[in-house]
C-alpha cells in the first residue's frame, strides 16, 4: 500500500489555507436576503400577541414570519419525542427559542426589523435543574408526566448478590457541566426557494440525508423536495446535526421568494445551539481486593432543555456503554432525561459516554488507591481481549485496549513519577504541588441504535476520460479530515495516484445516502463504503482494460492509476486511455461503479438493550501531568500523554491532530469551560466569558497509536473523534488528587474550588 | 446614514468604496470587495479568525471600521498565495497538519506571517504569545506552532523572499 499508513497532507487543504474554501457563510447567491431571528428573552413565559406591523413596514424589509406562517407541524430529530415547531406555537420554553423572523436586503435592516417586532409575553413559572423537574408539582414544559422525556433501565447479572460478595464498595456523586461545543464556524444555512415548492439548501451539517427527512416533514415536503448541500465546514463535534436556524431560513425564503441567508452571530450562537447535556450520575461500585470489578449500579439524571434533540439517547448511552470498556458482568442503571427551561442540550463530541467516563474513571482511581494497587494494573486487570462479547452482547473484534494502557503508562512514565499526596506521599510542602493521573476509556465506531433503517455506508466511483478519479459519498468532513482519510482508502484500494482522486463534495441530489458523521463512525463505516467502491471500480476497470489490451483479465492489476500485466510488466495503460475507450464505445457512458459496506451489527432490543450497535469498538487511554498553585487555585496541564487504539492508522499525522483537538476540548471542560446559567438565562455567551483554551494554555501532547486491525475497518482502522476527548477530564481529576489528595466529582474545578477543597482539608487535618 | 468614499489598498489592488463609516472592516472585505477568505468567528475580537493585516500589523478586521481606513494598505489570506500556489507558510501549516476544519486558518496565517516578518527565528513561546489572540477549536494549537517554527527553520535569513517564494500547492 502505498498512502495507507503514511501522513500524507490533506488533499483538500490548500483550499483552506488559502481563503479559498467556500463555507456556507461565504455563498452568495443572486438577490440573496439577509435573514434575523428573533429569540425568546425569557425560559418560560406564554406568547400573548404578537405585532410585526411596524417591522414589516421598514423599507428594505421582504418578509417577516411568526408560528403563522410556517406548517405548524410538530417534529424533531428522533421521531420519538417531537416537541419541535419552527416557530414558537403559543409559549416558550427556554431562553433563545425562535419567536419569530426577519428577512431584508442587509444584515442592519434585519436587526433594526427585529427590534420593531412586539411580542407580549406571560412568565410561566420555570425550573432549570433537572432534579427538580423530576419533583411532584414542578412546572410543566411539553406535557410530560414528572416532565420526564425518557426513562431508562437496565440491569443484567446478579448486581445485589455481587455488591454483598464484594471487598470493597464505593459510592458518589458527581456532576458533569454544560459545556459549549465551540465550533469556530457558527450555525449557518443559504437556502434558495424552488419553483417547485422546494428549497436547495446550503448547510453546515454533520447529517445531510437524515436532517432532510426531518426538514421534509417540518416543511410538509418529500424528503426529495430538499436538496442539501454541504460545502466546507468550520468544525461540528457534535453540535451540527439538525438545527431550527435551517427550517427557520427556508420558511423567510418561501416567504419572499428569494434566496436567504442567516448566519448565527457568536453571542446568539451560544443559545441557539445544542450544548452537551448536563449529568448528576450517582455511581456504586463494587470491586474484589485483587482490583476486579463486582458490580456496578449508577443513576444519571440529564438536562434535556427546553425541548428534545438527542439528549434522550446520549443519558442512554451515560447508562451502559462504558459497561463494555471492561469486563462487567453485574450492572444496573437508571437514567432519566428531564425537560428544563434552558437551551436543548445535544451532543458533544463522546455523547454522554465522556460524562459517565469522568465518574467511572475517578471512581476506578479511588478504588485502586483504596486497594493500593496501581491505576494500571487495577484497569489491566478488568481490560477485554480481541474476540471479547461484553456484557450487553457488543462483539469487539478488536481490542488494544491493555496495550493503551501499557504504552500510556510507559511513554508517560506515570508509575515512576507520581506524587501520591493522596496516600502521604511526599507532596514537596510548596506552593507548587505537581501530581500525575491515568484514565482510560472505551467508545463505539458507528452506532446501529442512531438510525434504525441502516448503518452501513456506500460509494460510487466516477473514472473520467482524463484519468481521474470521482468519489461521491455521502459521510461529513466537518474538517476532521475525513476527506483526506478516504481518498487514502480509495486509492490504494484502486490502484490510483492519490493527486487522481476528486472527492466530491456532499450533495443530497448526487452523493449517496450517507447517514453522516457522527458515533466515531466515519473512518470505519464511510472508509468500508469507499472502499467497497474502489473494488468494485477496480473489476470494472479490469474488465474494460482486458478488453481493451487484448489480455486476460486475470493477468491484470492496478498501480499508479495504470492498469498493467503481471505477465508483461511492459504492458501498461493508464486508467484515463481505458476510461475513454470504454465511454466512447458506448455512446459517452461513464465508467461508474459503486459498492457498499452493511456491517454485521444488531440494533440494541428496546427492553433488553442486549445487541451489538458497532461493528468495531476503539479503546484508549491518558495521562496528565498537572501542576497546582496552592496559593491561586491555578491548575496548569504541563505534561500529557495519549494511546490509542485505532485499529490501524491511516493517517497518522491526522491522527494526532485528532488527539490534539481532543485534548485541548478536555483540558477546557475539567478546567475553565462551563456555561454559566441564572434563572434559565445564559451569563456567558462569549469567548471573553467562556473560556476555551488558547495557545499558550495547552502542554504538548505525545501521541501514541495501537493497531490490532479491526477485521471490520478499511485496512483494518477504527475512528478516533470521540475517544480523544472521553478520558481527557478525569485524567486531570486523577492527577490533582495525585498532587494534592483531593479528589473532584464535580466538573469545571476552578481556582475558587481547588482553594475552597484546600481550605477544608487544612480544617479536617 | 450618511456614506463615505474610502480609497485603499488590498492585496496590491487599489480599491474605493462608497460606504457607511461605521461598516466594519471584515464587511468591506467580504461584502463591497468579495475577498471571502478572511472569516468572522464572533464579531467581537476574542477568536481572531478575521485576522489581516493593516499597513503590517495584524488587526481584527471586525473591529477596525470604515471610517478609520482612508489610504490604509491591508492584506488578506488572498493576498498570500498567488495564482493558486501557496505561500512557504501555507505549504508547512499543511505539512505540519495545522489545518484542519480551516476556519481559523486565514487568521492563524496572518499572524505567523506578521510574527516571522518581525521575527524570523521566535521561539516556541513567542510563537505561542503571537497566537495568543486567536482560537482554534480543532488542533489544540501543537500543530500550527509546530508549522510555523518549520516555516521560520526553512526561511533564509531574509524573511520576505522566503515567504513571498511559491511552493507547488
Amino acid at each position: 500500500m502505498k498512502y495507507v499508513g503514511t501522513s500524507v497532507k490533506a488533499v483538500d487543504g490548500a483550499q483552506r489555507a488559502s481563503g479559498t474554501a467556500q463555507f456556507v457563510t461565504d455563498v452568495r447567491l443572486p438577490g440573496m436576503l439577509h435573514g434575523r431571528i428573533l429569540r425568546s428573552p425569557h425560559a418560560h413565559a406564554l406568547i400573548k400577541g404578537i405585532d410585526v406591523s411596524r417591522a414589516a413596514a421598514l423599507p428594505g424589509v421582504k418578509a417577516v414570519v411568526t408560528h403563522e406562517d410556517t406548517p405548524g407541524v410538530s417534529f424533531g430529530p428522533i421521531t420519538a419525542f417531537e416537541d419541535w415547531q419552527i416557530l414558537a406555537k403559543d409559549k416558550v420554553r427556554f431562553e433563545g427559542e425562535e419567536v419569530a423572523a426577519v428577512a431584508a436586503i442587509d444584515e442592519a435592516t434585519a436587526a433594526r426589523a427585529l427590534e420593531l417586532i412586539e411580542v407580549k409575553y406571560e412568565p410561566l413559572p420555570a425550573v432549570f435543574d433537572p432534579r427538580e423537574a423530576m419533583e411532584e408539582g414542578a412546572p410543566s414544559i411539553n406535557g410530560r408526566e414528572r416532565n420526564i422525556v425518557m426513562p431508562f433501565k437496565l440491569e443484567r447479572g446478579d448486581v445485589d448478590g455481587a455488591f454483598s460478595g464484594s471487598d470493597l464498595v464505593i459510592e458518589h456523586d458527581y456532576f458533569t457541566s454544560q459545556v459549549y461545543q465551540a465550533y469556530m464556524e457558527p450555525i449557518a444555512a443559504v437556502v434558495r426557494p424552488e419553483t417547485n415548492g422546494g428549497f436547495t439548501m446550503w448547510l453546515p451539517i454533520q447529517i445531510p440525508n437524515k436532517s432532510r427527512l426531518t426538514y421534509a416533514k417540518a416543511l410538509g415536503l418529500a424528503p426529495e423536495d430538499i436538496r442539501v448541500i454541504k460545502p466546507f465546514m468550520g468544525g461540528a463535534f457534535g453540535a451540527k446535526m439538525e438545527s431550527d436556524v435551517h427550517l427557520v431560513c427556508a420558511v423567510l425564503a418561501r416567504a419572499c421568494g428569494r434566496p436567504v441567508r442567516i448566519a448565527l452571530s457568536r453571542r446568539e450562537d451560544f443559545v441557539g445551539g445544542n450544548p452537551r447535556v448536563p449529568m448528576y450520575i450517582h455511581l456504586k461500585m463494587g470491586f474484589m481486593r485483587d482490583g476486579r470489578f463486582a458490580a456496578k449500579e449508577v443513576e444519571v439524571i440529564g438536562a434535556n432543555g427546553g425541548r428534545t434533540v438527542y439528549s434522550p439517547p446520549i443519558v442512554a448511552t451515560a447508562c451502559y456503554r462504558v459497561d463494555s470498556a471492561y469486563s462487567f458482568e453485574n450492572v444496573r442503571s437508571v437514567g432519566y432525561s428531564v425537560d428544563t427551561n434552558t437551551v436543548p442540550t445535544g451532543a458533544f463530541r463522546g455523547f454522554g459516554n465522556s460524562q459517565m467516563t469522568f465518574a467511572l474513571e475517578g471512581m476506578i482511581d479511588e478504588a485502586a488507591d483504596k486497594l493500593e494497587l496501581n491505576p494500571v494494573e487495577i484497569r489491566l486487570k478488568n481490560a477485554v481481549p480481541s474476540g471479547f462479547v461484553s456484557v450487553h452482547g457488543w462483539e469487539i473484534m478488536s481490542s488494544g485496549q491493555a496495550e493503551t494502557i501499557e504504552n500510556a503508562a510507559r511513554i508517560s512514565g506515570i508509575l515512576g513519577r507520581r506524587s501520591r499526596a493522596g496516600s502521604g506521599g511526599g507532596t514537596g510542602g510548596g506552593v507548587l504541588r505537581r501530581g500525575m493521573g491515568l484514565a482510560s476509556c472505551n467508545h463505539v465506531s458507528g452506532n446501529k441504535a442512531f438510525f434504525p433503517p441502516f448503518d452501513g455506508s456506500s460509494s460510487i466511483f466516477r473514472i473520467a476520460e482524463d484519468g481521474r478519479v470521482q468519489v461521491f459519498q455521502g459521510e461529513c468532513d466537518m474538517g476532521q479530515g475525513q476527506t483526506t482519510v478516504f481518498a487514502q482508502i480509495a486509492a490504494d484500494a484502486l490502484g490510483a495516484r492519490l493527486e487522481d482522486i476528486v472527492m466530491a463534495e456532499v450533495d443530497t441530489q448526487i452523493s449517496p445516502f450517507g447517514l453522516g458523521s457522527f458515533a466515531t463512525r466515519g473512518t470505519t463505516l464511510g472508509g468500508m463504503g469507499v472502499k467497497r467502491g474502489a473494488e468494485a471500480a477496480k473489476e470494472m476497470l479490469l474488465q474494460a482494460a482486458a478488453e481493451y489490451m487484448g489480455v486476460e483479465v486475470s493477468d491484470l492489476d492496478t498501480e499508479d492509476s495504470e492498469v498493467y500485466s503481471s505477465k508483461d510488466p511492459e504492458k501498461r495503460v493508464r486508467f484515463g486511455e481505458i476510461a475513454k475507450d470504454f465511454m466512447f464505445a458506448r455512446g459517452g457512458m461513464p465508467l461508474l461503479a459503486q459498492g457498499y459496506y452493511n456491517p454485521n451489527t444488531v440494533a440494541p432490543d428496546a427492553e433488553t438493550k442486549y445487541g451489538n450497535v458497532a461493528p468495531a469498538y476503539v479503546f484508549g487511554t491518558h495521562v496528565a501531568e498537572v501542576e497546582v498553585d496552592t496559593e491561586i487555585g491555578e491548575v496548569k496541564v504541563t505534561g500529557y500523554w495519549a494511546s490509542h487504539d485505532v485499529g490501524r492508522a491511516i493517517n497518522p499525522r491526522l491522527l494526532e491532530g485528532q488527539v490534539e483537538g481532543g485534548v485541548a476540548q478536555g483540558i477546557g471542560w475539567a478546567l475553565t469551560e462551563d456555561m454559566v446559567v441564572e434563572e434559565g438565562l445564559n451569563k456567558n455567551p462569549t469567548f471573553l466569558d467562556y473560556r476555551i483554551p488558547g495557545s499558550r494554555d495547552l502542554p504538548r501532547v505525545v501521541s501514541d497509536f495501537v493497531e490490532p486491525v479491526d477485521p471490520n475497518g478499511p485496512f483494518g482502522a477504527k475512528g478516533i473523534g470521540e475517544p480523544a476527548l472521553n478520558p481527557v477530564a478525569v485524567a486531570v481529576a486523577n492527577a490533582i488528587y495525585d498532587a494534592i489528595g483531593i479528589r473532584f466529582r464535580s466538573l469545571p474545578i476552578r481556582p475558587q474550588d481547588i482553594l475552597d477543597a484546600l481550605e477544608e482539608q487544612s480544617r479536617q487535618r | 446614514m450618511s456614506k463615505r468614499s474610502i480609497t485603499l489598498t488590498v492585496n496590491g489592488d487599489p480599491y474605493e468604496v462608497v460606504t457607511a463609516g461605521t461598516k466594519r472592516l471584515i464587511d468591506v472585505l467580504r461584502n463591497e470587495i468579495g475577498l471571502t477568505g478572511t472569516k468572522e468567528g464572533c464579531g467581537e475580537g476574542e477568536c481572531g479568525a478575521c485576522t489581516v493585516l493593516l499597513n503590517g500589523d495584524p488587526v481584527n478586521s471586525c473591529l477596525v471600521l470604515a471610517g478609520q481606513l482612508n489610504d490604509v494598505e491591508i492584506v488578506t489570506i488572498e493576498g498570500l498565495s498567488e495564482a493558486g500556489s501557496l505561500n512557504l507558510l501555507q505549504d508547512k501549516f499543511l505539512e505540519a497538519g495545522a489545518v484542519q476544519c480551516g476556519f481559523c486558518s486565514p487568521g492563524m496565517i496572518m499572524v505567523g506571517y506578521a510574527l516571522l516578518t518581525d521575527n524570523p527565528k521566535p521561539t516556541e513561546e513567542e510563537v505561542r504569545e503571537a497566537l495568543s489572540g486567536n482560537l482554534c477549536r480543532c488542533t489544540g494549537y501543537q500543530k500550527i506552532v509546530d508549522g510555523i517554527l518549520a516555516t521560520a527553520e526553512a526561511m533564509d535569513s531574509s524573511p520576505l523572499r522566503p515567504l513571498s517564494e511559491r511552493v507547488e500547492a
